[in-house]
């Protein structure tokens, strides 16, 4: 009975069912696709009245108890599949504040917040490389920044950044900076060429970049980029 | 250990208005604090889910709270006929009112305001508060059976309304 069905997803929303018809609905969610998207499409709707709820300042002591719990003993929480979830990403996006802060930390330039929008990022690394790199463009300023999040700079060799074309072939971006955050102008012609779906890699170079324009070390982190 | 600066970073941004969410739903401090420990541990671990829904991150934040703040309330004040539903200390959303005003914009707002009055009220009170049909029907002084009509017909002008 679809109607009905609809109409419990409203109420599940809404919260009214009392708590043994909450539990059956909640399991239902997690079992039928379809009453799934119902609920969904509810709750989307009442998601502004949520903007009426006050924000309160929970006691200081509080996070230190939920750090403890997520943090506390070394867990194998796989912080790798959170940060190439496209969905954190484009959810930390909406609060451009938390991507600059997170994505980048406090050392990296800021991204501005009213450039939220149609940023990318790219989550790189590669298979038995200690290396792991977020690239962050926004088409706006046409600004490519890069930060090493995992890995030391190499001192005897360059890290040069690639951008994979259609065809297949790398075509340089420029180098990485030695120390903290790479922050580069791309050219309005490889800028344009920056968007969803494209590949972004790192080579080890020689020093001062490939002598042949070519890419020539081995890719130490190569990641697609994705519009948030 | 940048996992634990992005966790810092969410948190900052969000466990006000996430406790917020809590703290009015529950109407209990030291369960709000709880519950709040709860959801940010079920947020970390399920932000692979994340991927999967098309809301914004802080509706799908405030959900996971709201959702779970829901869950507690219900297990622990299991509500069964309105005799026994016992006393209900909310007080009537008033608030939400003068929000209201102030956001004209919004769609699900223009809905409301197409039902009558105390009845969009009752939608309101319901989505903020978490109010059961017993206790909606306690504070409107009207029978169970009553507001269960009510509130029914109300979520479906309201789909009509949504989704024109």
């Amino acid at each position: 009975m679809p109607e009905g069905d609809d109409l419990v997803a409203a109420e599940y929303v809404l919260g009214v069912l009392a708590h043994r018809e909450r539990l059956l609905a909640g399991n239902r969610i997690e079992t039928e696709k379809a009453f799934a998207v119902q609920v969904a499409r509810w709750q989307e709707h009442f998601d502004c009245l949520s903007d009426d709820y006050q924000a309160v300042e929970p006691p200081v002591a509080l996070k230190s108890a939920i750090d403890r719990r997520l943090f506390g003993e070394a867990r194998a929480v796989s912080m790798l599949s959170l940060w190439s979830s496209l969905g954190f990403w484009r959810g930390l996006a909406a609060a451009s504040v938390l991507l600059a802060a997170i994505a980048i930390g406090r050392e990296f330039i800021p991204l501005s917040p009213q450039s939220s929008s149609g940023q990318m990022v790219a989550s790189m690394e590669a298979a038995g490389s200690p290396y792991k790199t977020m690239a962050v463009f926004d088409p706006s300023t046409d600004m490519l920044r890069l930060k090493m999040m995992e890995g030391d700079m190499p001192t005897d060799h360059s890290m040069e950044i690639w951008l994979i074309a259609d065809n297949g072939e790398p075509v340089s971006l420029g180098l990485m900076k030695r120390d903290g955050p790479t922050e580069m102008p791309v050219k309005p012609a490889m800028a344009t060429r920056i968007r969803d779906g494209i590949r972004l890699a790192i080579t080890a170079e020689p020093m001062g970049g490939s002598p042949t324009g070519k890419a020539t070390g081995p890719v130490i982190a190569s990641g697609v980029v994705r519009a948030i | 250990m940048r996992d634990r600066a992005a966790f810092d970073a969410l948190y900052r941004a969000t466990s006000a208005k996430l406790f917020g969410v809590c703290l009015r739903v529950l109407k209990d401090r030291g369960e709000a604090e709880d519950a709040l420990q709860d959801i940010y541990v079920k947020i970390w671990n399920r932000a692979d889910r994340f991927a999967i829904t098309d809301s914004s991150p802080i509706s799908w934040l405030v959900a996971i709270a709201r959702n779970h703040a829901i869950d507690l309330l219900r297990a622990r004040r299991p509500v069964g006929d309105l005799e026994t539903a016992g006393e209900i200390a909310e007080p009537s959303p008033g608030p939400e009112r003068n929000a209201v005003a102030a956001s004209e914009a919004r769609q699900i707002d223009r809905c409301l305001g197409e039902l009558d009055p105390p009845r969009a009220d009752a939608v309101r009170g319901a989505y903020m508060n978490g109010e059961t049909y017993e206790e909606l029907a306690k504070r409107h002084g009207v029978p169970l059976n009553t507001m269960r009509t009510w509130l029914r017909r109300s979520l479906i002008k309201l789909r009509e309304c949504l989704q024109r």
